[in-house]
């Protein structure tokens, strides 16, 4: 009888009423800054990525996950500024001045982890570290000194420190330590960790190619030791190297601004956008100035692309970034053009519209370009990941078991700002948008 | 429509007689042409009574903007514009600070939030990341096998897009004003609805750790015909119509053929 009316549609007084007397929320302030986070996918078992569950689950009815396909948080405590991917393990390095600097996660069998005291037995180690656990180096200030950049190779990992030189740790059999092969040295449980810091100038990068190590100093020039059969660490010879040495040949006198190695090929970029290859050419990676397939001297490859900025080296594949931003690959496997190129001596450019470019945006251009063992990943300056190649246990991060045959953007919550790559997983270091 | 000339009517030939050219009362059959009474406007009334109309791709009561319209046999080539999925591009006005439950400013009020943090770079990275995620729908629903070569092709020149029912897809978004707490942005998408743009704008206000309702939803651009080509409410009549149709004949006839074949 008129005591219940039906509810009409709000009138613009009543809205404006009830909008004035809501309450406000705030849920970022004007300070609010943009978080640092650390995102692993790939093949866990070996403990590579870090995450415990996925090997020992902590439930009874929860079932072990050998793959992560797509992109998962990993948790640290501080901001990781440099990562590297060896063969089933992984680095973690922080810029902080804090004693711990370095952590690493996964196969631990060649002491490639340092020594990590196992909890059950005070004298002996752990052969495979599930969680990053913290690597103690024999710093002289560990209060002052701090880590620029880590690098893995198969078994063994490099360290470069901006006051103390590089510390090496893990399998030396080769050489590739900087230190002098010891015969029959049991590597697994070593607490050995090997300095370097006879180089003619600052070391600024180091690199770890399967079995070799590469340094690059500040005045331009590589030092190269470990294995060489196939002439990787260029020296001119192809026995091992235990000690490192300056490399020659076309790089002789030229500044070095950048090295790389994953496999048993290593490429050298210069100041001036030229390319010098050395090492395995079995791929036709150095098919273009040489038809050995092992060249053991630095050569200069006369690619006429344009300016060089970045190159990486894969197993089996090469892929070079130019000044202006585009993308060549040669070598042989999946290099991203479609199933029908599978290998090419001469590079070959990737189009930019498969790597977000087009009308819309055209300022869209791939800032870095990285290497696994048959997988290739860019960055574009939008902080978009695009891999592409080979997908071992799921390492693309795609979120499906299958090869991709042209750059596939990975689907990451955050600007991704760089990335390493394994063998079968990766790791990446991303921003969060706000 | 029914005032304007009339086709003439049809001719038939007849004989009809007529007095011989001699004398006498015999009659001969002269061939002529006569109109056919069945054509005479009086017997057959005005030539249109109803028109078919067909609405193109829908559009709602809040939103405003291009909508096509077929008329007879023009609706043939509506449904054959539908199967090209071409593109339409929409400017959409959103307000930040607020949060309603229909997404737009007319709803019920659900949430307010500061938005002071917000900049015109934050914006652009949320939008870079709807347009990577939306593209990678496009590659997966278009229904190509991606390890062909072909796929790689069409990937490149960016011609991949899907050719059936698929959910809405994003193939660009770009901030066109920013000025807190409004901001104005041009999308083009497939398969959408307005509603669906609105709850974008949405996520979007709640990517940037606030909020954000839709003030606008105006299409600019539906496949080939522009506002350009639109006809606004003074121009509706005859002659503008007849006037538009004959302008985009040519559009459409080209569009179709370049998809279609």
């Amino acid at each position: 009888r008129g005591f219940c009316v039906p509810a009409r549609p709000p009138s613009t007084r009543q809205l404006r009423e009830a909008d004035e007397a809501a309450p406000v929320f705030q849920y970022a302030g004007k300070a609010a800054r943009r978080k640092d986070r650390v995102f692993v996918w790939g093949f866990s078992y070996s403990g590579a990525l870090g995450v415990p569950s996925f090997v020992k689950p902590d439930a009874g009815w929860k079932k072990p996950r050998r793959i992560q396909p797509t992109p998962y948080r990993l948790e640290t405590e501080d901001k990781i500024s440099s990562a590297a991917c060896g063969y089933g393990f992984t680095l973690l390095a922080s810029n902080t001045r804090d004693i711990t600097k370095v952590w690493g996660m996964g196969l631990n069998k060649d002491s490639q982890l340092g020594f990590q005291r196992s909890r059950r037995d005070q004298t002996k180690g752990y052969e495979y570290v599930l969680e990053p656990s913290p690597i103690p180096l024999p710093l002289e200030k560990p209060q002052q000194t701090r880590v620029l950049q880590v690098s893995c190779g198969r078994a063994h990992s490099l360290v470069l420190t901006d006051s103390e030189g590089v510390f090496t740790m893990g399998n030396n059999s080769y050489g590739q330590c900087g230190r002098k092969v010891v015969e029959d040295e049991i590597y697994s449980g070593s607490h050995l960790i090997h300095q370097l810091k006879e180089f003619d100038s600052r070391v600024v990068q180091v690199v770890c190619g399967q079995d070799h190590s590469l340094f690059r100093t500040k005045k331009g020039s590589v030092y190269a030791c470990g294995w060489g059969a196939d002439g990787q660490t260029g020296l001119g010879h192809y026995n091992i190297t235990s000690v490192p040495t300056k490399l020659h040949g076309d790089i002789a006198g030229v500044n070095i601004i950048q090295v790389s190695s994953y496999g048993d090929c290593c490429l050298a970029v210069s100041d001036e956008g030229d390319v010098f290859g050395w090492g395995n050419s079995e791929y036709l990676q150095l098919a273009s100035v040489t038809e050995t397939t092992q060249v053991n001297v630095p050569r200069h490859l006369p690619f006429k692309i344009g300016k060089v900025k970045e190159a990486a080296c894969g197993g089996t594949g090469n892929i070079v970034l130019t000044e202006e931003g585009n993308v060549f690959v040669w070598g042989y496997g999946i290099l991203g053009k479609g199933p029908n190129l599978t290998e090419t001596a001469e590079p070959e450019m990737i189009p930019p519209s498969l790597f977000g470019w087009s009308d819309f945006s055209p300022d869209t251009r791939v800032a870095h370009v990285r290497c696994g063992l048959s997988q290739f990943a860019a960055l574009t300056n939008r902080g978009e990941l695009f891999v592409w190649g080979k997908n071992l246990r799921g390492c693309l991060g795609t979120g499906r078991l299958e090869d991709q045959y042209f750059p596939w953007r990975v689907t990451v919550p955050g600007e991704v700002v760089d990335v390493a790559c394994g063998v079968d997983h990766m790791v990446s270091m991303v921003r969060s948008f706000t | 429509l029914n005032a304007a000339p009339e086709r003439a009517p049809r001719q038939q030939v007849r004989f009809l007689p007529s007095p011989a050219p001699g004398g006498g009362g015999a009659v001969e059959l002269v061939a002529a042409r006569v109109p056919v009474l069945a054509d005479h406007p009086l017997v057959r009334g005005p030539r249109f009574r109803k028109l078919k109309i067909g609405a193109g791709h829908r559009l709602d009561v809040k939103a405003s903007g291009v909508f096509v319209l077929g008329i007879g046999h023009g609706n043939k080539l509506l449904t054959d514009l539908y199967n090209c999925h071409l593109t339409k591009v929409y400017t959409v006005g959103g307000l930040f600070g607020k949060a309603t439950d229909d997404f737009s400013d007319t709803g019920n009020l659900i949430e307010k939030t500061t938005f002071d943090h917000i900049t015109r770079e934050k914006l652009e990275r949320i939008l870079a990341v709807i347009q990577g995620t939306n593209q990678k729908a496009l590659l997966m629903y278009s229904n190509i096998d991606m390890k062909t070569q072909e796929a790689y092709e069409l990937a490149v020149k960016g011609l991949i897009r899907p050719m059936g029912k698929s959910p809405p897809i994003i193939t660009a978004v770009r901030c066109l004003q920013f000025a807190l707490p409004e901001f104005q942005l041009e999308i083009h998408c497939l398969h959408e609805t307005q509603q669906y743009l609105r709850k974008v704008v949405h996520e979007i206000g709640l990517e940037l750790k606030s909020s954000a309702v839709c003030t606008q939803v105006r299409r600019t651009r539906d496949g080939v015909f522009t506002v350009d080509d639109a006809l606004p409410r003074t121009q509706w009549n005859l002659r503008s119509i007849q006037e538009a149709i004959r302008n985009c004949q040519l559009k459409v006839e080209t569009e179709l053929e370049k998809t279609l074949a």
